[in-house]
């Protein structure tokens, strides 16, 4: 059995490099947050004009909301299907992910006071994302202990 | 290091690790690969499987049952190439419950074994290739053909007896 793989290790760590990518990673995450925050504030804004619109307008925001719901599809899709991301990985997206919903909450929720709106509803969809990227948090933190604990005990079998 | 300890580190982001699990790991994933594909298509589903491999790894559950999990992934993948070959109903062989001695064990020399792996039936090939050349025990097959564990004994038997065939049709005597 002389026969032996073409690729050796080296070109298969490369070969996988792409799905590696922190810059990928980084890309989708990003992608992801900057398509929801990007729809919820278009809807935040379209929602809070003042009197009836020209039909014009009324097109234009929603073809910008597509685009942004769009980019958000697509970041969630690459965050799902192409880019890996490890358990460290996943407690720095959760954090940046509450991040960027406290920001836009209260970005929604200025507008919403200046354009003289309700209030209720910006902090009632912001609520909405900053529960779930609060949910995605802990449930990444959990994992990455329940893995660090594995690990210890792993280490200590192998030492002793 | 075992196996576990090497995954565990890699779920947690460790490269090094990941790379590590890789070098251990890739010989015996192509050799599986190989054995049930030409040599135009192993090395390219060999990457295929690696990079299902690196995708599932952060969703994988049990960190101690790594190989089997592997396994299956490459199983996929062959799977996938083979759907004509592994379209044979599952009862024509279930009845072969005659147990045939294993001309496997008495080979000394593995080559001979590989050279005419090639020539049985997909099914066939696979078990012997997990069971003999990967060394899994009959349950981890089991688990990575999704099949019972007395369909993967009475399979093994029908694989030995036409291993036992080729071989004496090609002259070898175990």
């Amino acid at each position: 059995m002389t026969e032996e793989p073409r690729l050796s290790a080296q070109d298969l760590i490369e070969r996988l490099a792409p799905a590696l990518s922190r810059r990928t990673r980084i890309g989708a995450v990003a992608t992801l947050l900057a398509g929801v925050a990007g729809a919820v504030f278009m809807v935040t804004l379209w929602w809070s004009e003042p009197g009836p619109l020209p039909d014009r307008t009324q097109v234009a925001f929603a073809v910008l909301t597509v685009f942004c719901v769009a980019w958000a599809g697509y970041g969630g899709w690459l965050l799902t299907r192409r880019v890996v991301l490890f358990a460290t990985d996943q407690v720095i997206a959760a954090w940046i992910g509450l991040a960027a919903s406290l920001a836009t909450t209260a970005v929604v929720t200025m507008t919403a006071v200046q354009r003289g709106t309700g209030v209720g509803l910006p902090l009632a969809v912001g609520g909405l994302f900053v529960a779930v990227a609060l949910a995605l948090a802990v449930r990444a933190h959990a994992r990455q202990a329940a893995l660090l604990r594995r690990l210890r005990e792993l280490t200590d079998r192998e030492e002793q | 290091m075992t196996d576990e300890l090497l995954v565990v580190r890699a779920q947690l982001g460790e490269r090094a690790a990941l790379a590590e699990l890789l070098a251990r790991w890739r010989v015996p994933v192509w050799t599986y690969v190989r054995r049930m594909l030409d040599a135009d298509r192993a090395d390219d589903v060999t990457q295929e499987v690696w990079l299902a491999v690196v995708r599932g790894l952060p969703r994988l559950r049990e960190p101690g049952r790594f190989a089997p999990w592997l396994f299956t992934i490459a199983r996929r993948s062959v799977t996938d190439r083979l759907r004509g070959e592994y379209a044979r109903p599952e009862e024509a062989w279930e009845v072969d419950e005659e147990v045939t001695e294993d001309p496997v064990e008495a080979m000394v020399d593995r080559a001979a074994l590989v050279s005419v792996l090639a020539a049985l039936p997909a099914p066939e090939r696979e078990i012997l290739v997990l069971f003999y050349l990967e060394d899994l025990p009959v349950e981890e097959c089991a688990h990575i053909c999704r099949i019972p564990a007395g369909t993967v004994k009475s399979r093994l038997n029908r694989a030995r007896r036409l291993l036992r065939e080729q071989l004496e049709e090609k002259g070898h005597r175990p």
